[in-house]
């Protein structure tokens, strides 16, 4: 049997000074607190988003190319002539086009 | 394990941890403040994880020891590790009271293992676990550090008695 009655009583005595040692206290995580510019800013970024997926930039005229003359007989049987400018030809019909369908 | 329970844990170990801080960095307070910091952040980032509950107090007592040790590698206060086989020698007159100075008198590792069984209460196992160590050689620092200290504490007291 070991005789530990010396070093026991060393320690008892280093124990009892080490009790008046202010230990620091046990670090609590706080919450994060959220800071208020957060959803502002978010709410700011939606929005323009928002403004910007809604907003409908205006077409701009394309530029013209073609240029259509019309020649159409007026209501006093005169023959009128119209011209209009398009980028491409709404309608177009063939002069020999019913050649092909009442042969 | 959940993190309230690993809080918990902490808790309850932390004065312990705190006194172990202190012992691992030659009983530097502020040090020891530093080092605990260090290990609860490593614990709650995850970098050390415990696997066995019941190792709890082992596991905490052995993240101080290297965080110790590796913060007084950088400031360059490390001790070798080596241990002296010689005894100390009391030059100057120390206080048989003063525990503290008596103990940084014997070799680190053998300071390490007594403070553990006899402070901590904690088995040879334990303490050579926390070592990474095998039991026998940490059977042979608790030996050696037994006798070592119980001459030491002998010297101190009979200065003490001399110097009244």
């Amino acid at each position: 049997m070991e005789n530990n009655d010396q070093l026991n009583r060393f320690f008892e005595e280093m124990k009892a000074k080490d009790a008046g040692l202010s230990v620091p206290p046990f670090p609590t995580q706080k919450p994060k607190k959220l800071n208020p510019w957060i959803p502002v800013g978010i709410a700011a970024s939606l929005t323009l988003i928002g403004i910007l997926v809604w907003y409908e930039k205006p077409v701009p005229e394309p530029p013209a190319e073609v240029i259509i003359i019309t020649l159409q007989q007026g209501e006093n049987q005169q023959q009128e002539i119209t011209i209009e400018e398009s980028t491409y030809l709404e309608t177009w019909e063939s002069p020999t086009a019913s050649l092909l369908t009442e042969y | 394990m959940n993190r309230t329970h690993l809080d918990h844990l902490l808790k309850l170990y932390h004065k312990e941890a705190y006194l172990w801080a202190r012992q691992c960095c030659s009983f530097d307070e502020e040090l020891a403040k530093d080092i605990l910091q260090q290990v609860y952040l490593k614990i709650l980032e995850g970098k050390a994880k415990l696997k066995e509950e019941e190792k709890a107090k082992t596991w905490i007592f052995s993240i101080i020891r290297y965080t110790a040790i590796d913060q007084l590698r950088k400031e360059g206060k490390l001790v070798s590790m080596e241990d002296s086989e010689e005894i100390a020698d009391i030059e100057e007159e120390v206080d048989s009271t003063d525990y503290e100075a008596i103990i940084r008198l014997l070799p680190r590792m053998q300071q390490e293992v007594i403070l553990m069984v006899f402070y901590h209460q904690m088995t040879i196992g334990q303490s050579a676990e926390i070592l990474q160590i095998s039991l026998g050689t940490a059977r042979t620092h608790y030996e050696r550090g037994k006798k070592k200290l119980k001459e030491l504490i002998s010297i101190a007291q009979l200065q003490d008695q001399n110097g009244k």
